[in-house]
C-alpha cells in the first residue's frame, strides 16, 4: 500500500498544466493541512505505506511550520517514517530554499522532485512559470547540499520552434547536476489547458511530429549514455533510483490518496475526492471524508487499465498472471484477435519470468506506438467489457 | 370578437433592418407601448421567442403581430409583419413586404446603411410602399445621423429630412414612430363584398397543429368553418381556426380586408403550402390570383452521408422531418464510391445549408459527413439538349458536351473607402466582372460586380469582412447561367479516387485549387501506419501531389498519478473519433477533411 497527498495550490498556474491545481490567492493553507490530517485519520490510520508522495500543486509553497505540522501529523497517523522506503516531496525552484530542504529531510523526506521544466528564460516565460533559470540551478544545488538520498528533475521538451541545441544543453546540464532521476516529458496539449486553447486559436502551433520523435529518441539515447536507464516512457533513473511510488501506479498496486481531487485504488475500488479545495475542506470538516465518486471497475475495464499502465514499462511489461488474479480474465483470451495481431506484427511480445509467470511487453517499435496499441485493444463499445465480464 | 376591424383604421407594416440594427428590440418596445406585453413580465425580444405560447399548443414564432394602439384618441390596429433577415431568403422577404402598405427602414445611426438593407428597401420602394426611414441608436456617442441621412438621399432617393430618430433600447422616439406609421402609411385597400382573396406570406410547421399559414386578406371576408381553395396548388381545406398573434395566438371568427393573421387547417406537410399563393373560397365566384408565386431555386448543393452506412434510412427520415419545417430543402438519394449511400441536398444558399446541417445534427442525433458545397451547373450536350447537374460526379467526359454554364450573380458590395482596393482585388481574383461603383458618401462606396456564384459560396464573405475590417456588406440578386471554361479536378487518396472530394473549377485555377485541397488533406488526415499518397488530376493528367508520412510515434508522454479512469476515457474518446471517420481504401479520413475542398488558402 502506498500513500499520496495532494496539495492543490501553486504560486501561479502554468499554461500546459491540466492537474488539479490552483493559483494561491490567500486561501487558508493551515485549514487545508488540518483537513488532510483529518482525512488521514479516517482512511490512513496505521496504513504503514511502502511509499509516500507529497505532490501537487506545489507542496513546497507550505511554510516550514505547516510542512512540519503536515509531515509530523502524517507520521503519527500512518506510521510512514518506519514503513516507507521512499518519501517524495514535490518542489518548485521559487519556493525551495536550503532551509526548507533541510527541514524536509529532518521530517522524513528521502526524495525531492524538482519542477525545473527548462533552463531557458524565454521558454519558462512562455509557459507562465514563475521561476528563472538561476533559481532552477540553485534549487538543484540545494537538494545536493542537504543530501537527500534521491533527487528528480522534471523537464519538458518540444517547445515549438526551439533551437534543438538549447534542449540538448538543458538536458546535459541537468543530467550532470547530481540528480539520480529524470522525468523528461514531451510538451502535450491536454484538454482544457490554456496552452490547448492557444493552440486551437492558432496562436501556439505544435512542434512538427517528426522533430518531436527525433527529440524523444535523442533524449533516450543521451540519458542512456549518462547512465540513466529509461524505465518508463518519460522516466529515466540511475541504477536503483527508479521512483518506487510511480511504479506503484504503473504496476497497478494499491494506493490511498489524501487531499482535494486525490485518487485512491484499493480493495477493487477507484475513489476520487472532490476536486475543489473549498468543497473538499467543507466536506472533510463535516464528514471526515470528501468522496466525489467511488467506482468498482468491471473486470474487463480493469484489465485494460492494467495494460494501459503496465505497457509503459518497456523492460518489465505487464505480469499477466497477476492481472488474471485481479480480474479473473485471461488477457490473451479476453482481447482475442486484436491482441494476437499486435503480437504477429511484433508490436507486443510475450515473455516468461523466472517464476514461469507470463509477461506482456511492448517491443521497440510498439513502445513508440503505445497509444495505437491501446486504441486497438480498447473494446469497440466502452461498456462492452463490463457486459462481457458479467 | 366576431366583427372585422374597420379597414381605414388598420395599418400593415414591416421593419426592414440589417442584423443587429435593433429590429427585435424595436418590436419589443412596440409590444410594450401598445400594452400587448406587460412590461414587468416582458421577456426580451418577444418576437424571436420560440416557446411563445405553449398553452395553445402553437410553439412557433409569430410572423405577424397585431398591435392595438390608441393614437390621438382613435383605436388603430397595427399589424407588424416580420421579414426574414438574410440574402438566402429574399423571396420570402418579397412576399412578406407584399402583405404590407408600409415599412420602417431601420438603420443603425452609427453603422449606417448596409447592402442588404438597400436591397430590401429597394424591393419595398418597387412595390410602391411607403418607406419611413428610422435612425436607431441615436443616443450612441458615435452616432452620425447627418452623414447617414446623406447616404439615404443618395442611395434610395429618400428625403433626408424624412428620417425619424429613435432609441429602441431606451424607448425614446418610439411612440412618435407609431404615430407616424398611422399618419404616413395608407390604410389597406380592399372590398369586403368582393370574392375572398388572401395572400399567403409565410407558413410554419407546428408539431401540435400541423401547418400554420400566415395570411393577409386583400378582398372579401374569411370565416372560421369556410372551405378555402388555394389557387396555386389547387388544394382545398377547411378553416379550423383563424386568429391573430397579440402576440399570443388569439382565435377570431372572421377576418376582413387589410387584416393579417394565421389560419390553421388540417395541413400535414409544409410542402403542401406555397408562400405567395392566393387563398379564395371553394364555393362561389373565383378571385383572380395575386401576383404569382414561384418555387425558390436551390443554388447550393452538397452531399450528406451517414457516417454509419446502416443509418441511411434514419437519415432519410430525419431529412423528411426537417422538410416538414422547411419546404425549401431538396434532397435525392445518391451514392458515392467513397461515402456509400447518402443524399444530394439542395439549399437556397450557404447560410441555409449551415442552418439545416446544424438542425440535422442537433435534432436527429446522427453522425453525418457533409461534402463541400457546389452550385448547380448547366451542361450543354453536343446533341443540343442540356442538363442541370448538382454534383461534380455527374459531370460527363469533356468530349460529350459543348459547354458548361455556371450561375452568375450581380453582386452589390457596400464598403468603406479604405476597403475599395482590397475588395476590388478580391472580386477580380474570384473571376468577377466589374460593372460600376457609386459613392454613397465621401467615405462609403457601393461596388457592383458580376460574380460566379461558385466563387461566392467559398470563403468570399469572410474575405470581404477581413478586407473591410468587418464593415463590408453584400447582397446579390437572382442567378443566371453563363458559359465558362470549367474542368473537374479529381482527388486520389492512396490511389483510390475520392469522388466526394472532386470539384468543378475554372481551368486557370485548377492546379492551384488541386494543390490547396491536397495541402488541406495533408493537415486533416491523421498519419497512418503507412505512407499515404495524395494526388489531384484533371482528366488523366496529375496536376499536384503530396504525401502524408507514416506514423512512427504515438505515445502519451505523461501518464502517472492516480487518475487512471481519466486516461482510459481519453483513449475511448479518441477511439470514438476514429469510428466517425470514413474509409477510403485503407485510409481513414475524418469528416472535416471532406470540407477541405472549401480551402482556397495557399
Amino acid at each position: 500500500m502506498s500513500l499520496y497527498v495532494h496539495f492543490p495550490y501553486c504560486q501561479s498556474k502554468c499554461r500546459y498544466c491540466d492537474f488539479n491545481s490552483y493559483a494561491w490567492t490567500g486561501q487558508n493553507m493551515e485549514a487545508y493541512v488540518d483537513a488532510v490530517l483529518q482525512e488521514a485519520r479516517s482512511v490512513a490510520k496505521e496504513l504503514l505505506p511502502q511509499t509516500v508522495f507529497i505532490g501537487g500543486g506545489t507542496p513546497s509553497l507550505l511554510s516550514p511550520q505547516l510542512l512540519d505540522r503536515l509531515l509530523r501529523g502524517l507520521a503519527d497517523i500512518s506510521g510512514f517514517v518506519h514503513s516507507s522506503k521512499e518519501t517524495t516531496l514535490e518542489a518548485n525552484p521559487e519556493s525551495f530554499s536550503r532551509e526548507k530542504a533541510s527541514l524536509a529531510k529532518d521530517l522524513g523526506i528521502t526524495r525531492i522532485s524538482l519542477g525545473i521544466q527548462s533552463l531557458r528564460q524565454e521558454v519558462l516565460q512562455a509557459y507562465d512559470r514563475v521561476h528563472d533559470p538561476e533559481q532552477a540551478l540553485k534549487a538543484l544545488d540545494a537538494a545536493q547540499e542537504v543530501g537527500f538520498a534521491h533527487c528528480n528533475a522534471d523537464l519538458i521538451f518540444a517547445f515549438p520552434g526551439q533551437n534543438p541545441e538549447h534542449w540538448w544543453q538543458d538536458l546535459h546540464t541537468v543530467l550532470a547536476s547530481g540528480i539520480d532521476h529524470l522525468s523528461a516529458y514531451e510538451l502535450s496539449y491536454e484538454p482544457g489547458t490554456a496552452l490547448t486553447r492557444l493552440n486551437q486559436a492558432g496562436r501556439w502551433p505544435a512542434e512538427n511530429p517528426d522533430h518531436c520523435q527525433a527529440l524523444f529518441e535523442g533524449t533516450r539515447q543521451a540519458c542512456h549514455q549518462a547512465g540513466f536507464g529509461g524505465y518508463e516512457v518519460s522516466n529515466f533513473a540511475k541504477s536503483g533510483a527508479a521512483c518506487l511510488h510511480n511504479l506503484v501506479y504503473w504496476r497497478s498496486h494499491s494506493y490511498v490518496g489524501l487531499g482535494a481531487g486525490a485518487h485512491s485504488w484499493y480493495q477493487g475500488n477507484r475513489v476520487q475526492n472532490l476536486p475543489s479545495p473549498e468543497d473538499y475542506l467543507a466536506t472533510i470538516q463535516n464528514r471526515g471524508q470528501a468522496i466525489q465518486e467511488k467506482q468498482r471497475p468491471s473486470p474487463g475495464t480493469l484489465l485494460f487499465e492494467i495494460l494501459m499502465m503496465g505497457l509503459r514499462l518497456p523492460h518489465e511489461g505487464v505480469n499477466l498472471d497477476r492481472a488474471e488474479k485481479l480480474t479473473e480474465l485471461d488477457a490473451l483470451e479476453y482481447f482475442g484477435d486484436p491482441l494476437s495481431s499486435l503480437l504477429d506484427r511484433k508490436w507486443l511480445c510475450l515473455e516468461t519470468g523466472s517464476q514461469k509467470e507470463r509477461y506482456l511487453r511492448a517491443t521497440e517499435t510498439g513502445f513508440l506506438l503505445l497509444d495505437e496499441i491501446l486504441l486497438q485493444l480498447l473494446p469497440d463499445d466502452s461498456n462492452s467489457p463490463a457486459r462481457k465480464a458479467q | 370578437m366576431s366583427e372585422t376591424f374597420p379597414r381605414e383604421r388598420i395599418r400593415n407594416f414591416s421593419i426592414i433592418a440589417h442584423i443587429d440594427h435593433g429590429k427585435s428590440t424595436l418590436a419589443d418596445r412596440f409590444l410594450e407601448i401598445t400594452g400587448a406585453v406587460d412590461t414587468r413580465k416582458r421577456a426580451e425580444q418577444m418576437l424571436d421567442s420560440m416557446d411563445l405560447e405553449k398553452e395553445r399548443g402553437i410553439t412557433i414564432k409569430a410572423a405577424a403581430v397585431a398591435l392595438q394602439a390608441k393614437i390621438d384618441g382613435e383605436d388603430y390596429l397595427l399589424n407588424l409583419i416580420d421579414t426574414p433577415g438574410h440574402v438566402d431568403f429574399s423571396y420570402e422577404v418579397e412576399k412578406s413586404l407584399q402583405a404590407c402598405e408600409g415599412a420602417l427602414l431601420l438603420i443603425d445611426a452609427a453603422q449606417g446603411i448596409q447592402a442588404q438593407t438597400v436591397a430590401n428597401a429597394l424591393l419595398a420602394l418597387e412595390q410602391e410602399m411607403t418607406v419611413i426611414p428610422v435612425f436607431n441608436k441615436i443616443d450612441l456617442p458615435h452616432a452620425r445621423p447627418e452623414e447617414i441621412a446623406e447616404e439615404l438621399e443618395h442611395v434610395l432617393l429618400l428625403e433626408k429630412e424624412s428620417a425619424l430618430p429613435c432609441s429602441a433600447k431606451t424607448g425614446k422616439g418610439v411612440e412618435e414612430l407609431l404615430r407616424e406609421i398611422v399618419r404616413q402609411v395608407p390604410a389597406p385597400q380592399g372590398d369586403p363584398d368582393k370574392p375572398l382573396r388572401a395572400l399567403i406570406f409565410d407558413a410554419k410547421y407546428d408539431e401540435y397543429r400541423g401547418v400554420v399559414v400566415y395570411l393577409r386578406i386583400i378582398d372579401g371576408v374569411i370565416r372560421k368553418g369556410d372551405s378555402v381553395h388555394m389557387l396555386g396548388t389547387g388544394r382545398d381545406y377547411d378553416v379550423l381556426e383563424l386568429g391573430k398573434f397579440t402576440p399570443k395566438p388569439k382565435p377570431f371568427k372572421s377576418m376582413g380586408p387589410g387584416e393579417a393573421g394565421y389560419l390553421i387547417s388540417n395541413i400535414k406537410r409544409l410542402g403542401d403550402v406555397k408562400v405567395g399563393d392566393t387563398i379564395t373560397l371553394t364555393k362561389g365566384e373565383r378571385a383572380e390570383p395575386l401576383q404569382g408565386y414561384r418555387e425558390p431555386q436551390a443554388m447550393v448543393w452538397c452531399g450528406i452521408y451517414p457516417t454509419n452506412s446502416g443509418d441511411f434510412e434514419n437519415l432519410r427520415s430525419a431529412l423528411e422531418t426537417l422538410k416538414l419545417n422547411d419546404s425549401s430543402i431538396l434532397f435525392e438519394p445518391e451514392s458515392s464510391d467513397a461515402l456509400g449511400f447518402g443524399f444530394r441536398c439542395g439549399f437556397l444558399g450557404l447560410l441555409h445549408m449551415e442552418i439545416v446541417q446544424e438542425r440535422l445534427e442537433r435534432e436527429s442525433d446522427l453522425d453525418i459527413v457533409q461534402t463541400a458545397p457546389t452550385v448547380p451547373y448547366e451542361v450543354q450536350f453536343l446533341e443540343g439538349e442540356s442538363q442541370v447537374i448538382h454534383s461534380p460526379g455527374e459531370l460527363p467526359d469533356s468530349n460529350e458536351y459543348q459547354e458548361i454554364r455556371e450561375p452568375v450573380v450581380t453582386t452589390s458590395i457596400l464598403v468603406p473607402d479604405f476597403g475599395i482596393g482590397p475588395v476590388m482585388k478580391l472580386c477580380a481574383d474570384r473571376r468577377g466582372v466589374f460593372l460600376r461603383q457609386d459613392h454613397l458618401s465621401p467615405t462609403r462606396v457601393m461596388l457592383v460586380w458580376d460574380m460566379p456564384l461558385a466563387e461566392i459560396i467559398f470563403d468570399f464573405y469572410d474575405k470581404l469582412k477581413s478586407a473591410t475590417r468587418g464593415y463590408g456588406t453584400m447582397n446579390y440578386d437572382e442567378p443566371r447561367f453563363e458559359a465558362s471554361r470549367l474542368v473537374k479536378v479529381r482527388i486520389m487518396v492512396s490511389g483510390v479516387e475520392a469522388d466526394a472530394l472532386s470539384v468543378i473549377c475554372h481551368t486557370d485555377s485548377a492546379q492551384k485549387r488541386g494543390r490547396a485541397i491536397l495541402r488541406k488533406l495533408q493537415k486533416e488526415i491523421p498519419r497512418h501506419q503507412f505512407q499515404v499518397a495524395l494526388q489531384a488530376a484533371v482528366g488523366g493528367k496529375i496536376i499536384a501531389r503530396e504525401n502524408i508520412r507514416a506514423l512512427s510515434k504515438n505515445v502519451t508522454a505523461k501518464c502517472y498519478g492516480g487518475d487512471i479512469t481519466r486516461k482510459r476515457k481519453l483513449l475511448e474518446k479518441q477511439k470514438e473519433g476514429k469510428k466517425r471517420m470514413k474509409s477510403l481504401g485503407r485510409v481513414e479520413v475524418p469528416q472535416k477533411a471532406f470540407l477541405a475542398v472549401l480551402s482556397t488558402d495557399e
